[in-house]
């Protein structure tokens, strides 16, 4: 099968820390809640987190005029602690949905977390990808400041 | 989303003909020589490209020119930049957690 969905991004951190703790953090309501407090004006009213197959992350930040802004996971596959996959969605941008899957690697008593992000959406999946188009826009920014 | 770069970018041919206007404007013909289909097809894809502002077109006479805007492409970049951002945010959150705990235990 060919690989239809398109990279967007990767993300990879070693923490001092055993792969079980990592694992934790990352499905921990109060990290989820830290995350998405952008200021001292801003408060996160609501950072659910139902952590099951098909369970949901919710996460509301209030801004300063009271406007609120609300984030949404939800749980696709889940391994304590090796994997974690994710669909996500922004409210600044609700068409799109992103495919977080994580994989935590433990060695030496510290665990490395990587984050490979896809973007998911019905025209990709329909459509074949040779190669992601971040690596285009890339290419293109160079060519275009060059 | 008609208007949406992303969109936009996410056929290999769509991509393959911004790739050719990133070397300057260009005529259809141009643009779209050896790409063995049909041109319906590539009506179709040069149309999502116009749509979602990445391609302009210019007609003259019986020339049609097309235009790559810049700002089109860097506001998808941007955008990629500003997840980027977030995501690393989250990793931070996660860090600070951590630390914490190993303080206080």
């Amino acid at each position: 099968m060919r690989e239809e969905r398109s990279q967007e991004l990767r993300i990879e951190r070693t923490y001092e820390a055993s792969a079980e703790e990592v694992f934790d953090a990352w499905t921990s309501a109060e990290v989820l809640r830290r995350w998405m407090h952008a200021g001292e004006d801003w408060s996160t009213p609501v950072a659910e987190v139902d952590l099951r197959v098909g369970g949901t992350v919710r996460i509301v930040m209030r801004r300063p005029d009271g406007g609120d802004a609300e984030m949404h996971g939800e749980y696709r596959e889940i391994e304590r602690p090796h994997r974690l996959v994710m669909a996500w969605t922004f409210a600044d941008r609700p068409e799109n949905r992103q495919l977080i899957e994580l994989s935590f690697t433990e060695s030496g008593g510290a665990t490395t977390v990587v984050m490979v992000n896809t973007e998911i959406s019905g025209e990709e999946r329909r459509e074949s990808q040779e190669r992601g188009w971040r690596a285009c826009l890339e290419e293109l920014a160079r060519a275009l400041a060059g | 989303m008609a208007n949406d770069p992303f969109r936009a970018l996410a056929h290999p041919l769509r991509r393959d003909i911004v790739e050719r206007l990133s070397g300057g404007a260009a005529t259809v013909g141009e643009v779209t020589r050896d790409f063995g289909v049909s041109k319906p097809t590539i009506s179709r894809h040069l149309k999502t490209l116009e749509e979602a502002g990445v391609v302009t077109r210019v007609v003259d006479g019986r020339t049609h020119r097309l235009a790559l805007e810049p700002q089109a492409l860097a506001e998808a970049s941007g955008w990629i930049e500003s997840q980027r951002a977030r995501w690393e945010g989250l990793f931070d959150a996660v860090g600070e957690y951590l630390d914490e705990r190993r303080e206080r235990s």
